[in-house]
C-alpha cells in the first residue's frame, strides 16, 4: 500500500500542488471576468443575446457536460486507486478519462462545424464572438490537458513520474471541468 | 473503492440533466436557479473530485469566495 506522503492540510500543499492551484485561480479569474463582461454587454443587446443563445444546441452542451464530468469521475477514481495501490493502478481508469475527454472534443468539433455551416462564425454577433472566444479558449485547455494525460499514461513506468506530478495533471484536468461548468449555463441557458 | 466519488458523479449527472430541463421553463427566477445549480456542481467537482475537502481551510474559503463573488456579480448585472 502506497499512502500519500504529503500532508494536504498544510496550506502550502493543496492536492495537486500550490503552483497548479495558482494557475487554476488565474484561469478561473480570466474566464470569470470575461463572463461578467459578457453579461454586462448583453444588457445593451438583450434581444440579440436571447435570439443567438437559442441558436445553440442545448442537447450538445448537456452531453458534453456529461462527457467532461464522466472523464473527471474516472480521473478522480484513478488518483484514489493510485494513492492506495501505487501509480501502476493508473492504467485501470486513465484510458476512460482520456476517452471521455476525446469524446468532448469530437462533439465540440461537430458543433463547431454546424455553426460554421450555418454562418454563425466569429463576427456574426456579439454573443457569437463571446461564444467562439470562450469555448475555443476552453478547448485549447482540454487539448493541453489530454496531451498531459497521455504523457502521464505513457510515462507511468518512469521513475521521474512522481505521484505529485500525476496529482497536478489531475488537478489541471479537473480545472477544465470547472471552467466548462461555468461556460455551459452562461452560454447555453442563461440568456 | 470510490463510493463517495461515484455518488458525486451521479449527483452531478442528475444536476446537469435537471439544469437543461428547467432552462426550458420561462420564468424570471429560472436564471437564478440555473446559476445555483451550476454553483453546486462547481463545489462538488472542486471538493470531491479535486479533493479540496482534504486541503487547508484557506483553499476552501478561496474557491468558495470566488464562486460566491462570481454568482453575485452575474445576478446583480443580469
Amino acid at each position: 500500500m502506497n499512502q500519500e506522503a504529503v500532508d494536504h492540510k498544510n496550506i502550502f500543499f493543496p492536492p495537486g500542488g500550490i503552483l497548479l492551484w495558482i494557475i487554476i485561480f488565474l484561469e478561473l479569474m480570466t474566464f470569470g471576468v470575461a463572463l461578467v463582461i459578457m453579461v454586462y454587454e448583453s444588457k445593451a443587446e438583450p434581444v440579440q443575446f436571447h435570439d443567438s443563445r437559442l441558436l445553440l444546441n442545448v442537447t450538445y452542451g448537456m452531453i458534453n457536460t456529461i462527457f467532461l464530468l464522466t472523464s473527471g469521475f474516472f480521473m478522480a477514481l484513478s488518483v484514489k486507486e493510485m494513492n492506495f495501490y501505487g501509480k501502476q493502478r493508473l492504467k485501470k481508469y486513465l484510458p476512460a478519462t482520456i476517452l471521455f475527454g476525446s469524446l468532448f472534443l469530437l462533439l465540440k468539433s461537430v458543433e463547431y462545424y454546424e455553426k460554421i455551416e450555418a454562418g454563425l462564425g466569429m463576427g456574426h454577433s456579439t454573443f457569437f464572438n463571446y461564444y467562439w472566444m470562450l469555448t475555443l479558449f476552453h478547448v485549447i485547455h482540454v487539448i493541453v490537458g489530454l496531451i498531459i494525460l497521455i504523457s502521464v499514461y505513457v510515462g507511468i513506468k518512469k521513475e521521474s513520474t512522481t505521484i505529485e506530478d500525476i496529482e497536478a495533471s489531475a488537478a489541471f484536468w479537473h480545472m477544465c471541468d470547472l471552467i466548462w461548468l461555468l461556460l455551459f449555463p452562461m452560454l447555453y441557458l442563461l440568456f | 473503492m470510490g463510493k463517495t466519488i461515484t455518488i458525486t458523479w451521479v449527483f452531478l449527472l442528475v444536476l446537469t440533466i435537471t439544469t437543461a430541463l428547467i432552462s426550458e421553463i420561462k420564468d424570471t427566477y429560472i436564471s437564478v436557479l440555473i446559476l445555483i445549480l451550476a454553483a453546486l456542481k462547481f463545489t462538488a467537482v472542486s471538493f470531491q473530485f479535486m479533493e479540496l475537502k482534504k486541503a487547508h481551510l484557506f483553499w476552501k474559503i478561496l474557491i468558495l469566495s470566488y464562486l460566491l463573488l462570481f454568482i453575485a456579480l452575474i445576478i446583480i448585472i443580469f
